[in-house]
């Protein structure tokens, strides 16, 4: 009998006695108890989104939590009788890791789910048949040379016969009626067990390290340029650290690591210069927020997800993964992140990190150098595939398009990982004594290499979920934004008098953005799913989408319970529909802008620029406005800078830019926009003071009622009273109550500059007009100043 | 209402893995404690090399650690100047609860009283064993053997 098992079963507490049976039985009922509980919430996650009970819950799903059940209660009962020595943590990590991917695969695409759990069902029977065949690792280092060749041609066939299940993409896969394998999966696994076969039976003499190992760098060096043909970056790079590992802790050579790193460094510098995959790639990690809806697009949009997951995630079926593209597979891991957060992932990498280190003590205990080398080659697989995928999720590597093992959806990458598993519990199994390792170094340093790894991933997983969480949520390309907007109401835009502008109607869920007042649309601006925001719809967004102007407890409670902003506040603007009505139907057709100010309080009665467009009909016209000539997108009352005349250019000293919560041109010399022109003009009416410009009056917070939105600059004196008296009065005829002035400008642009306003005697509201015209029409131009002028009290 | 219902699920929910994740540590602690007494009750019996340098004075040498290389080589823990003597000769390690013996390819060959050794053999004492043309004598002191040993 062996003593030694004699001597743990008398040392070993109560409760431990019947190991690892009960170790496993406990861990597996506590991650029955997660995925349960993940199915609930993803069950009445609709009932959330909708705040009312009455919705149509979730079922699909718990077919997957019974299967994985049914499976992992089968195979616990089994390893009982198969393996009785096995290690008992394994089982259940990859149990948990694979049940999580699972339902998480369900929650993103039904169909999926069902292919998913089909898989899983093979890949446990796989594991149960392989438990029981006692000769599997003998067979296993016999026929390694079989093995490796045999996953070479099935790779090779895929140059020929490959396809891939989606369409497009690179052709990595051999289908079979509807069955697609990737043979490039368990190439890793066949290349580790050829390694740890082949080095365990030479021991490498000093002087002859190329003649040893030059087999297998013939072999591996046919695998990896097979994948380079492929375009399989991923794969390859995994290849080359995969087999610098192995020989490491079999040499024991730290040479090995140092010479390989600095292949993956040369290949890559190279690689960026010469070949486009790899230029491309390590472009888009570099700087993906260049190009945010085009290369970058994916990445950001896994960032996103990171950040909307924040601490405690949104909850199963409350995120948004479905954002990023093939979040199913290669993204999984940011899909995680946003539906349980960082405190998921955080739990989820220290347990890839508790699976890694029971592989190392397997590789510590087991009885010979073979099955040694294979457990840790295989534990480093695991390792490096995982932190490979996260990292490039992170954006922490440079993205390669592999799976994470065990979770992430695919038959082949599961069955892999499945079979990994079988063979570290096989030999975990063996009751021998452990074989003598006179140097351990080398399994100390890929341990701690593989650790760092992770700890590297948790901190950058933090910065992007807590750090830069809100950042990246504000983007205006976050697609979450536009979606939050279909559920919860926007605030309403109201003019001077409260008649609605821009308001939100109907039911949640399918609420729209009504524009009431069209030809407002350069002004107030539009927020579209597609186009996104402009105008004041962007710039008063905080408001309009409830963020700013609510107490944070109530923003932050929202976020939390929904992950949703609570409902947005009304903000009254300056305008008056009155008078903007007046200033849009004299302006017409006309191409040209105007700007209608309070002189005394820099209020802007009225702003039209023209031609304008209608916001109600993005949908439709949102393409071509932005290739027409004419530029109605463009609000030339603020962005617009036209020449000024010398006469204008002289009373305009020194030019500055307004402010005003509206995207202002920033002019040179000799140029002005409408509105600077009209803040000089309402100067020439107040004492030679210009106002500071005013176009969001007031919000109505919940707490307050209407508050005071200030100016967003400051008054400047233009002139001195007498000065601006004497000019205003230079510039008044018998015929109008109030002064004027239009001269034309310079330049090749046929336009027109008219300045008018009330004199200084006036009794009424001190108005100011500027109006730009874009043809020279002077008497449009005294017509239209009649018109908002002349009836002004 | 039902926001705060999944909330309080969701904590839950969050909690049960962690609940996964600190029942795994607890088990792992207590099994690396077992461990370590299991350790601290084995131990290698000491053994002891008798041999004589190139000027004929016989060497005693007690060794505690379980592997113990001889040959030409300054570096080896039983350094032996002769030219019989490869590098890197024999090897001397303790697994499995016993003592072994094993040629590391040298030229002139390793014999363990007068048989020649090519598979690793388990060394007892008294045995005598010649590297080359240079013979040692191995020792253990019989109270100090291994646990396992005694048992079976």
């Amino acid at each position: 009998m062996n003593s030694l098992a004699n001597i743990v079963q008398k040392n070993m507490p109560e409760t431990l006695k019947n190991i690892p049976q009960e170790i496993e039985s406990r861990l597996l009922k506590l991650a029955a108890l997660f995925l349960g509980l993940y199915s609930l919430i993803l069950t009445l996650s609709p009932a959330v989104r909708a705040r009312s009970w009455d919705v149509d819950y979730r079922w699909a799903h718990w077919a997957g939590f019974a299967i994985w059940t049914t499976l992992v209660w089968l195979t616990h009962i089994r390893l009982r009788a198969d393996a009785p020595d096995r290690d008992p943590y394994l089982f259940p990590l990859a149990a948990l890791f694979s049940g999580w991917g699972l339902l998480s695969i369900w929650r993103l695409t039904i169909v999926f789910g069902l292919r998913q759990s089909l898989w899983l069902a093979v890949s446990m029977t796989v594991l149960l048949f392989g438990l029981r065949w006692r000769e599997l690792l003998p067979t296993l280092r016999r026929y390694k040379y079989v093995a490796l060749t045999s996953g070479l041609l099935l790779t090779t066939l895929t140059l020929i016969f490959g396809s891939n299940p989606l369409g497009v993409g690179p052709r990595l896969w051999l289908g079979f009626g509807g069955f697609y394998l990737q043979p490039s999966e368990p190439l890793k696994l066949l290349l580790v067990i050829y390694l740890a076969a082949y080095l365990a039976d030479r021991v490498p003499e000093r002087k002859q390290f190329i003649p040893f190992i030059f087999p297998t760098l013939f072999l591996a060096g046919t695998a990896l340029l097979l994948l380079a043909v492929q375009r399989d970056l991923g794969t390859a790079s995994i290849f080359i650290m995969l087999y610098a590992s192995v020989l490491f802790v079999a040499t024991e050579r730290r040479r090995v690591l140092l010479i390989s790193t600095a292949i993956l460094l040369i290949v890559g510098f190279l690689g960026y210069y010469f070949i486009p995959t790899i230029h491309l790639r390590l472009s888009i990690w570099f700087s993906p927020w260049d190009d945010p809806s085009g290369s970058g697009y994916q990445i950001i949009q896994s960032l996103m997800a990171i950040a909307n997951g924040g601490l405690i995630g949104r909850g199963p079926g409350l995120g948004s993964p479905g954002f990023v593209p093939v979040t199913h597979s290669d993204f999984i891991f940011s899909s995680l992140a946003e539906e349980t957060g960082l405190a998921g992932t955080l739990g989820l990498l220290t347990l890839i990190g508790v699976f890694l280190a029971r592989g190392i003590t397997v590789a510590f205990h087991a009885p010979n150098r073979f099955r040694r080398l294979l457990a840790a080659g295989l534990t480093a697989y695991i390792g490096i595939q995982s932190l490979l995928i996260i990292g490039g999720n992170l954006r922490m590597l440079p993205l390669t398009g592999v799976t994470l093992p065990f979770i992430s959806y695919g038959g082949s990458s599961l069955l892999t990982s499945f079979l990994a598993l079988l063979i570290l519990l096989r030999i975990s199994n063996e009751n021998e004594e452990a074989a003598p390792l006179p140097r351990p170094q080398a399994y100390h340093f890929l341990s701690g290499l593989l650790a760092l790894g992770l700890i590297t991933s948790a901190l950058v997983n933090g910065w992007w979920a807590i750090v830069r969480s809100s950042d990246l949520l504000t983007r205006s390309d976050n697609p979450r934004r536009a979606l939050s907007d279909l559920y919860v109401p926007r605030g309403t835009l109201l003019d001077r008098n409260n008649t609605p502008i821009n308001q939100t109607s109907g039911e949640s869920g399918t609420l729209i953005r009504e524009y009431l007042y069209p030809d407002l649309a350069s002004v107030v601006g539009y927020t579209h799913s597609i186009y996104g925001q402009a105008g004041l719809e962007a710039a008063l967004d905080d408001y309009l989408r409830g963020i700013a102007g609510n107490p944070t407890t109530l923003v932050w409670w929202n976020h939390l319970l929904y992950g949703q902003p609570p409902e947005g506040l009304d903000l009254r603007l300056s305008l008056d529909i009155h008078l903007q009505e007046k200033a849009d139907l004299a302006l017409g057709k006309h191409q040209g802008a105007l700007v209608l100010v309070n002189a005394e309080s820099g209020e802007i009665l009225a702003m039209a620029s023209h031609p304008t467009f209608d916001a109600n009909m993005l949908d439709e016209i949102g393409g071509s406005l932005l290739t027409n000539e004419n530029s109605p997108l463009l609000n030339r009352a603020t962005q617009g800078t036209y020449p000024l005349s010398a006469e204008l250019n002289a009373l305009l000293e020194e030019s500055s830019t307004p402010e005003i919560r509206l995207l202002v041109g920033q002019a040179e010399a000799g140029f002005a926009s409408p509105l600077e022109v009209a803040l000089l003009a309402a100067a020439l009416s107040n004492d030679g003071v210009a106002p500071a410009p005013r176009l969001a009056l007031a919000v109505n917070t919940h707490q307050s009622g209407w508050v005071v939105l200030p100016a967003l600059g400051e008054a400047r004196t233009l002139f001195s009273p007498a000065e601006s008296r004497q000019l205003s009065t230079t510039f008044s005829n018998t015929e109008t109550s109030y002064w004027q002035i239009s001269v034309a400008g310079t330049g090749e642009e046929d336009a027109l500059w008219l300045l008018a306003g009330t004199p200084k005697n006036w009794s009424g509201t001190p108005l100011a007009l500027a109006l730009i015209l874009e043809e020279g029409n002077a008497e449009l131009a005294e017509e239209i100043a009649k018109s908002l002028l002349g009836s002004a009290q | 209402m039902s926001a705060p219902v999944l909330l309080f699920l969701r904590a839950a929910m969050t909690l049960s893995l962690y609940a996964f994740m600190v029942w795994a540590f607890l088990l792992l602690w207590r099994n690396l404690k077992t461990q370590s007494e299991l350790l601290s009750i084995r131990k290698t019996p000491p053994l002891t090399l008798t041999f004589t340098d190139p000027a004929s004075n016989p060497i005693t040498r007690h060794f505690r650690h379980p592997e113990i290389t001889l040959g030409r080589d300054p570096h080896c823990e039983v350094y032996l100047e002769n030219e019989t003597v490869s590098a890197q000769h024999a090897r001397l390690s303790y697994h499995h609860g016993q003592w072994w013996l094993e040629d590391l390819g040298s030229t002139n060959g390793t014999t363990l009283n007068s048989e020649e050794v090519d598979t690793p053999t388990i060394v007892i004492s008294g045995d005598e064993v010649h590297c080359g043309k240079v013979p040692l004598k191995v020792r253990f002191a019989l109270d100090d053997l291994s646990p396992n040993t005694r048992e079976i």
